[in-house]
């Protein structure tokens, strides 16, 4: 894959950091979205976005597990692509530790963005 | 660069997300989320093809592993594609990172399941017998 070579400046033709964005989905149980938004949050991420959703276990598995509800927030999110290894593992750290706090994440590329300011929004770069 | 990974987003009519699960299951799919969702169709382009289109929608996502994949889009194709009542589209995007996956849960068999193997057996001994018989 060729690299990206060319700089990015912003109105004041400043130059702002090349970093890489990704989509970042964290699938979790309703009642934790705000906690994991937060711990999200924490991490340079100034966008995100929580979508109501069901998850799609059957009930003869749901009574297996002895789990009551399938309510659950997809929680998207604009990431850098250097934070991702730390969020990620702050996010498993907190999955194998809270209580119905388990849920999975995933990151995808984002493959074209276009606006200075919202690459500089979404990748939190300030003007230092 | 390799994915080991491809998130499956398939979008079909209110209703038709059972379908789709079920469909994602056959081909070795563990799980899902669905998302309610609305759709916007160029109004134009439906008066043009005559055809009406549902603003709900249920948007179903199916992260998969790479090598059933094409297996999964395929079966959705034909069973819950455009051609059929639930009018769905789908498509993959790679994911290069994962977290929280565990290994599929495998449930103990239900006294129905034992009932119909055992009825099963049973039926493939009574043919057995019946030939033995009749010679």
């Amino acid at each position: 894959m060729k690299k990206r070579t060319h700089e990015v400046h912003d109105s004041t033709n400043q130059k702002l950091d090349s970093n890489k964005l990704s989509v970042l989905f964290t699938v979790v149980n309703r009642s934790k979205a705000d906690f994991y938004m937060d711990l999200i949050q924490s991490f340079r991420v100034n966008m995100q976005m929580g979508l109501l959703a069901r998850g799609t276990a059957s009930k003869a598995t749901l009574a297996y597990l002895g789990l009551a509800n399938t309510e659950k927030t997809v929680i998207v999110s604009i990431v850098r692509e250097d934070e991702i290894a730390s969020i990620l593992d702050a996010l498993e750290q907190k999955f194998n530790s809270i209580k119905d706090g388990k849920g999975i994440a995933y990151t995808v590329p984002m493959s074209a963005l276009i606006g200075v300011a919202a690459y500089g929004f979404l990748s939190d770069n300030r003007i230092r | 660069m390799e994915y080991n990974h491809q998130l499956i987003i398939c979008i079909v009519d209110e209703g038709y997300s059972d379908n789709v699960m079920d469909v994602a299951k056959e081909c070795g799919a563990t799980g899902g989320t669905v998302v309610h969702a609305k759709g916007t169709a160029n109004k134009e382009a439906e008066r043009y093809f005559n055809i009406a289109i549902q603003p709900n929608k249920e948007m179903v996502m199916i992260l998969v592993p790479t090598d059933i994949r094409d297996s999964i889009l395929h079966a959705l194709y034909t069973k819950v594609g455009l051609n059929t009542t639930g009018h769905g589209i789908a498509f993959a995007l790679p994911v290069d990172n994962t977290v929280g996956l565990s290994k599929t849960i495998s449930m103990p068999s239900t006294q129905q399941d034992e009932d119909k193997e055992n009825a099963i057996a049973a039926s493939d001994l009574s043919s057995i017998d019946d030939t033995t018989t009749s010679e």
